[in-house]
């Protein structure tokens, strides 16, 4: 009975031995990455190619809506069950490389011949960083600029699109029409992330930032936008409306010009029946500093990852295939050095060209880790100031208030 | 051992097995929350120690940390102003819908039936019906009252600090109306017509048969069809992401909603915590409202 088993503890300390280590040999490795549902399927395809190509890897993708995405990571991580790699939305990632929860891979990116940060735009390479370290890699990225509706523009006889600010709401003032039902100008002052992401590059040309939102010109911008909501230059719906909505609106004919970024450009040359133009945002002063929003996602491993060799591999395969990003899935390279090739139209051409251009003066939102709790500091000044509730003063003293009790 | 199969087949075991599968789903899915969410709400939550259960305390530091945001007393005059006029709109315009239906002339119990259509439909769908009907520049409400002549601008619902929360307050009107409709149907099927055809005899008019008979008799079920319509009220929150969003400038902001923008937007996992263990209080002086008038209901 004993021998017996004995001899059965013995083929089952054998089996245990040979499963972990024989057959770990020629076992794949498996990697988990998680990404945004949709973005026109540029991550699940690349995740999927980078699986095919290697046979010592097996990918397993996660698609996640972009609502749930930092709380799913968030849970992972507190539970550790984080994937290996993730692409975050660039405000959000400070939040995980703060706190030591992403791989440092300064000292990788440096030795990787496929990943050079010299060639990326400063803003989208800003937001991988926290302390001096590379945290990530942008995947992609975006901006805002002013797009106007070039026959309204003629109508009613001005030349080129306003390039400061009060020659801004002077043009939105001789293009308003509500007999016709056009408005002069359309933008977002949403309550939510969209808001800031429209206001912040104002607070930046007036000579701001995230931490300091109070300055002179901040305070300019925030009441050159209450007036334009209060002479109904705009939409008293620019309150509630997202940039997409917002920009529908211009795309009906029914505002003549509008803030909003590259993502428009197909719907537009699809929909508007006009001609139309893109520059770039009004600055305070003629020559003032330019700024814009950036939008878009990075790439960062886990520090928990079994397999940061392995992870590091992957995000190089997917950085070597930039030139892809915009002929097939209508992603903007975060460098400068890939030209876009043309699209067949015209306007979408000279679009794209602008927001190149734009693209250089575009700064992250951030990089902080409580950046959810600054932006909403940002939006609810932005609208009380409109709704009247506060001066634009005051609304942004409070905001600094705040803002101050997060950055220290 | 026999004995005690036959017992668990038929007998108390059974009903002993049938109490505690219930007490187990009850303890598992909404004790076992409640209490972690109670506790959560006085500890110190960051994202290391998001997946335990015991966190460093830190007392009622999070309450006062919700009490002194600027929005607090706005959310919370919101949030009575809602619940208040939704129950209201929603009590009022169901029971005279109910009275009216109780006329029994022909169809009437067809159209009552039609009137569930509101009810059955997600709270995200009626949301987003009614953030198209409520558009500022475009949209049908505003088209109407213009032809109407009632207005002679555009009011902008989701837009202007003095409409957002009267939007709402509108499309979740309409939301639970069939339900305070159908409730109080019911109750009214349940009354004697012979107390109505005595008192007509006695010379009692309308209003007085109202006042004196269907108001008294149809008191328990008034009282529960108020404090479920407070409990459905206050967990009313697909409407707002639909509608408002809280916006504009908090003018909209109800509690339910700034719990999940604290917990799921900004991160702040205690202090959304918090205000639900607030909000749990209200609701728990709800159900014992409930629980007394449907006890009554019983005995009587």
């Amino acid at each position: 009975m004993i021998s017996r088993r004995l001899t059965l503890l013995g083929a089952l300390a054998m089996a245990t031995v040979s499963t972990l280590t024989l057959p770990a040999l020629a076992e794949p490795v498996k990697l988990t990455i998680w990404g945004l549902d949709g973005d026109n399927g540029l991550i699940p395809a690349l995740a999927k190619e980078f699986d095919d190509n290697n046979d010592d890897i097996v990918v397993e993708f996660r698609a996640i809506a972009f609502d749930e995405l930092v709380n799913e990571a968030l849970k992972a991580f507190a539970t550790n069950q984080a994937p290996d790699i993730i692409c975050l939305d660039n405000p959000d990632f400070a939040l995980f490389s703060s706190r030591g929860a992403m791989l440092d891979i300064t000292d990788r990116v440096a030795a990787s011949s496929v990943i050079k940060t010299d060639l990326y735009y400063g803003g989208p390479l800003a937001s991988a960083m926290w302390d001096g370290k590379l945290y990530g890699v942008p995947k992609a990225t975006n901006t805002i600029a002013l797009f106007y509706n070039k026959d309204l523009f003629a109508k009613a006889g001005i030349a080129e699109p306003p390039t400061t600010w009060d020659p801004l709401v002077d043009a939105a003032r001789k293009l308003n029409d509500p007999a016709s039902n056009v408005y002069g100008i359309t933008w977002s002052a949403r309550a939510n992330e969209e808001g800031t992401f429209q206001f912040l590059p104002w607070i930046q040309m007036g000579g701001g930032s995230f931490k300091e939102v109070n300055t002179p010109g901040a305070v300019k911008a925030l009441e050159v936008w209450k007036t334009m909501l209060d002479e109904k230059l705009g939409s008293q719906d620019v309150l509630s409306q997202g940039q997409w909505d917002s920009t529908g609106t211009f795309n009906a004919g029914n505002a003549a010009m509008a803030i909003s970024g590259p993502w428009e450009l197909g719907r537009m040359a699809a929909d508007a029946k006009f001609d139309w133009g893109v520059a770039l945002l009004p600055t305070e002063t003629e020559g003032g500093p330019r700024s814009s929003a950036m939008g878009d996602f990075n790439w960062g491993i886990f520090a928990a990852t079994q397999h940061p060799d392995e992870s590091f591999r992957a995000i190089e395969y997917f950085v070597s295939q930039s030139e892809r990003l915009f002929p097939e899935f209508s992603n903007i390279p975060p460098r400068g050095d890939i030209p876009l090739p043309s699209t067949g139209d015209a306007r979408k051409d000279a679009a794209l060209a602008v927001f190149q251009e734009q693209l250089k003066y575009a700064q992250p939102r951030g990089p902080h880790p409580e950046w959810q709790k600054i932006s909403k500091a940002i939006y609810d000044a932005v609208q009380a100031a409109m709704t009247g509730q506060m001066s634009p003063k005051a609304a942004l003293d409070q905001a600094q208030a705040t803002i101050k009790g997060i950055v220290g | 051992m026999n004995r005690l199969v036959r017992s668990v087949r038929d007998g108390t075991g059974f009903d002993i097995l049938l109490i505690g599968a219930a007490l187990l789903f009850l303890i598992a899915f909404a004790g076992v929350p409640l209490v972690y969410n109670v506790l959560m709400s006085f500890q110190q939550v960051d994202m290391f120690n998001l997946g335990t259960f015991f966190r460093p305390l830190v007392g009622l530091s999070n309450y006062a940390a919700v009490v002194a945001q600027p929005e607090f007393w706005l959310v919370a005059r919101n949030t009575l102003l809602f619940v208040v006029g939704s129950i209201g709109g929603q009590f009022v315009l169901g029971f005279g819908l109910a009275l009216f239906f109780a006329r029994d002339f022909p169809g009437a119990a067809t159209i009552r039936g039609l009137f569930l259509v509101s009810w059955v439909m997600p709270g995200l769908v009626v949301g987003a019906i009614w953030g198209w009907i409520l558009a500022g520049d475009f949209g049908v409400l505003n088209y109407m009252l213009r032809q109407l002549g009632i207005i002679e601008a555009n009011i902008f619902w989701k837009s202007d600090p003095s409409f957002a929360l009267w939007a709402v307050i509108i499309a979740n009107i309409w939301l639970g109306l069939a339900f305070n409709m159908l409730l109080l149907s019911v109750g009214l099927h349940g009354i004697p017509r012979e107390l109505y055809e005595a008192a007509r005899v006695d010379g009692a008019n309308a209003w007085q048969r109202f006042w004196h008979i269907t108001l008294p008799v149809m008191r328990s079920t008034i009282g529960a069809v108020l404090s479920l319509g407070l409990i459905a009220t206050l967990q009313q929150f697909d409407l707002f992401p639909a509608i408002t969003e809280g916006g504009p400038a908090n003018s909209s902001m109800v509690s339910q909603y700034w719990a999940w923008q604290a917990s799921f937007k900004l991160y702040d996992f205690a202090k959304g915590a918090t205000i639900s263990v607030m909000m749990l209080v209200l609701v728990l002086l709800a159900s014992v409202v409930y629980v007394r008038s449907t006890r009554h209901e019983v005995r009587g």
